[in-house]
């Protein structure tokens, strides 16, 4: 009797350490390609909030930010990042402030980024170029607003990270979206800006059946926009404490981060 | 990319007065034709393989210079038999047609916009897009459209191609003073880029593809095609330089690596000096950045002395139906924008391999199909009498 019972807890013993070792493997519903989140742009700036404890973040954007669709602005993504920081950073406070409106364009966008005032914010994150997608505005004309606010915040030392459209077959099939994805992925990667790759990580929960809001049925469909909103505040999170070690902050859970040798973060003058 | 006849006329001496077609033109225009169909299907995967990943200009370059290239062809030809006004004539009837083509199609991508839109109208997710801009205000759209300042996506090819034929309608008797004609289109072109001056579009900004700044390479086009009368070359020449040659390979080689150091792989970027990145982000396509004319240049300087117009493979199977698509290039133009539309929609209800596969494959296959038919057509409607009149012969006999 007592054999059997010291069998079973070194049983469930060993069950408790494979579950363990079981768990980081198991994929997460937000899980995407690496290739997507593992290029880090040094984020000076924040990683200067993060040693002070104290993070200021811009959120400008079209209707996304608010999270429609969902179960409210708590659960939008740039709520979901704030949270996610936490987390991952305990004891930092995170002041968010979210602005912008639905059909938002990029120049009135610019006015916002233009008018920050002190205190600054040490992070803006810039969700744009969904609504110039969808009417068809000339890339250019994108182009020109996405480099002078990027060039504005530089030489205020702020961090920028890009966020770009969301994933639509509709919008796809209607809109020459690439074209304006590219737009900001060459602003981004002209002014040393990160950019959230949105549009590719939503493709992938879509393909992967995981998140896939354009083929839910409406009855499941808050919980699943609840769900997206999570996996990309999640994403950013990850996206902007990666780019915080990578400008010299500690790593929040002093974890070797793999990774291609880092170069000098020091950024362009 | 293509055919610049330029250095080939320079070292062939004037043979025949009767000029062969150079095959070139049509294999590069087909090309260009079959790219502009996958670019404009979104998440197509041939859409990596296309020239634009490769250098700055992308297809859409290549078809304006080789229609500015058949124009110069086509009514030279005209202007040298009937005389301005009616070759500007033929020209219009080209513009007439082109529009209501243009028209035929905005109905059509309209009413699909619409059925979709409301098909998933339940989705806020798709909200902030009110891609249905004719559902808001459909009387101003209607109007917008009709007079090309309302172009929905993918549409705004054929409104560059009407405006710059209309322009060549009005500058046609210039093909004869082809350094005159080249002085006022780059003239235009830097007028139009300091002061950027643009056609307004009703959704704000201006067009997606600026005319008076693209059509320099359509005037480039037009020079390399025209022949005098009685003389077999164009009349201006660019000779086989090989240091030019030199510099346009080079120039082609660093673009590449920029190019592939801020698109394919952001993470390098940082890199790249600073005043450099200060030039490459304001390469702009919607007026055609000098960049972007250069790349362009460079690819037809090259292309036009690395291929030769006698090539063999030219003829071969592996060309014949691009060359065959370049050969009816507006009928195919047009086409491939519609089966785009269909590649589109296939893609938006499924990407999988098979669809991928079945898109591209009928894509290309609707593409060729009209070249063939086009081409079949031109050649009955110019030989029906000869066949026609023996039969009417036997018959009254």
């Amino acid at each position: 009797m007592r054999r059997l019972a010291k069998r079973l807890v070194v049983a469930m013993q060993a069950g408790a350490l494979l579950a363990l070792l079981a768990a980081p493997a198991r994929a997460s519903i937000c899980d995407v390609p690496p290739e997507l989140v593992d290029s880090p742009v040094p984020l000076e700036a924040t990683a200067r909030g993060l040693r002070r404890g104290v993070l200021r973040v811009l959120v400008v954007g079209s209707a996304s930010v608010f999270g429609p669709g969902g179960s409210g602005p708590d659960a939008a993504w740039p709520g979901q990042f704030a949270t996610r920081l936490r987390e991952g950073w305990p004891g930092l406070r995170v002041e968010l402030e979210v602005r912008g409106a639905r059909g938002m364009m990029a120049d009135e966008m610019l006015a916002m980024i233009l008018a920050v005032t002190t205190p600054r914010p040490h992070l803006v994150v810039w969700q744009a170029g969904s609504v110039e997608a969808a009417r068809g505005q000339d890339t250019d004309w994108l182009a020109r607003r996405l480099n002078t606010g990027l060039e504005a915040l530089r030489e205020r030392g702020i961090d920028a990270v890009l966020m770009d459209q969301q994933f639509s077959r509709f919008m796809r099939a209607n809109s020459d979206v690439d074209s304006y994805r590219d737009a900001l992925r060459m602003a981004g990667s002209v002014h040393g800006a990160a950019l959230l790759q949105r549009y590719a990580m939503m493709q992938h929960w879509a393909e992967s059946e995981r998140i896939d809001i354009e083929r839910t049925p409406r009855e499941r469909r808050v919980a699943a926009t609840d769900q997206l909103h999570a996996c990309l505040g999640r994403a950013l999170a990850r996206l902007v404490l990666d780019g915080a070690a990578d400008a010299g902050a500690p790593s929040p859970d002093n974890a070797q981060r793999p990774g291609p040798p880092q170069s000098d973060a020091a950024p362009r003058p | 990319m293509e055919g610049s006849l330029a250095t080939q006329q320079a070292t062939r001496p004037a043979a025949a007065p009767k000029r062969e077609r150079d095959l070139r033109a049509d294999l590069f225009r087909g090309l260009a034709l079959w790219f502009i169909f996958i670019d404009h299907v979104p998440g197509n995967w041939l859409a990596n393989l296309t020239i634009r990943n490769v250098t700055l200009c992308d297809a859409t370059e290549v078809f304006v210079l080789l229609a500015g290239y058949a124009a110069g062809i086509a009514y030279g030809g005209t202007l040298l038999r009937e005389g301005w006004l009616f070759a500007a004539a033929q020209v219009v009837r080209r513009v007439g047609s082109l529009y209501v083509a243009h028209i035929v199609l905005f109905v059509m991508f309209t009413a699909q916009v619409g059925y979709s839109a409301a098909a998933l109208q339940d989705s806020i997710y798709i909200d902030e897009l009110h891609l249905d801009a004719f559902g808001q205000e459909p009387y101003r759209a209607l109007l917008e459209a009709l007079l090309l300042r309302f172009q929905p996506a993918f549409l705004n090819i054929l409104p560059l191609y009407i405006v710059l034929l209309l322009q060549f309608a009005l500058t046609l008797p210039l093909l004869r003073r082809p350094r005159l004609l080249l002085a006022i289109s780059c003239a235009l072109y830097g007028v139009t880029r300091w002061f950027s001056l643009e056609l307004p579009s009703w959704t704000g900004g201006g067009w997606f593809f600026n005319p008076f700044a693209w059509q320099v390479l359509f005037c480039v086009g037009l020079t390399l095609g025209y022949r005098a009368p009685g003389g077999p070359g164009p009349l201006l020449v660019l000779p086989w330089w090989r240091s030019l040659g030199a510099l346009a390979v080079a120039w082609l080689i660093v673009t590449f690596v920029l190019l592939y150091m801020t698109w394919h792989r952001p993470e390098y970027a940082v890199q790249v000096p600073g005043w450099v990145m200060s030039w490459w982000e304001n390469v702009d396509k919607t007026a055609l950045h000098p960049f972007r004319l250069v790349s362009v240049l460079a690819l037809t300087y090259l292309l036009a002395h690395w291929v030769r117009p006698e090539a063999r493979w030219l003829r071969g199977a592996a060309a014949w139906p691009f060359v065959l698509m370049g050969k009816q290039g507006l009928p195919v133009f047009c086409s491939g924008i519609l089966f785009a539309f269909f590649a589109r929609l296939a893609l938006e209800y499924s990407d999988d391999a098979p669809m991928q596969i079945g898109a591209n494959l009928a894509g290309l296959a609707s593409l060729v199909a009209v070249g063939w038919l086009s081409d079949w057509y031109k050649k009955r409607e110019r030989t029906p009498r000869r066949e026609a009149d023996p039969a009417l012969a036997e018959r009254a006999a």
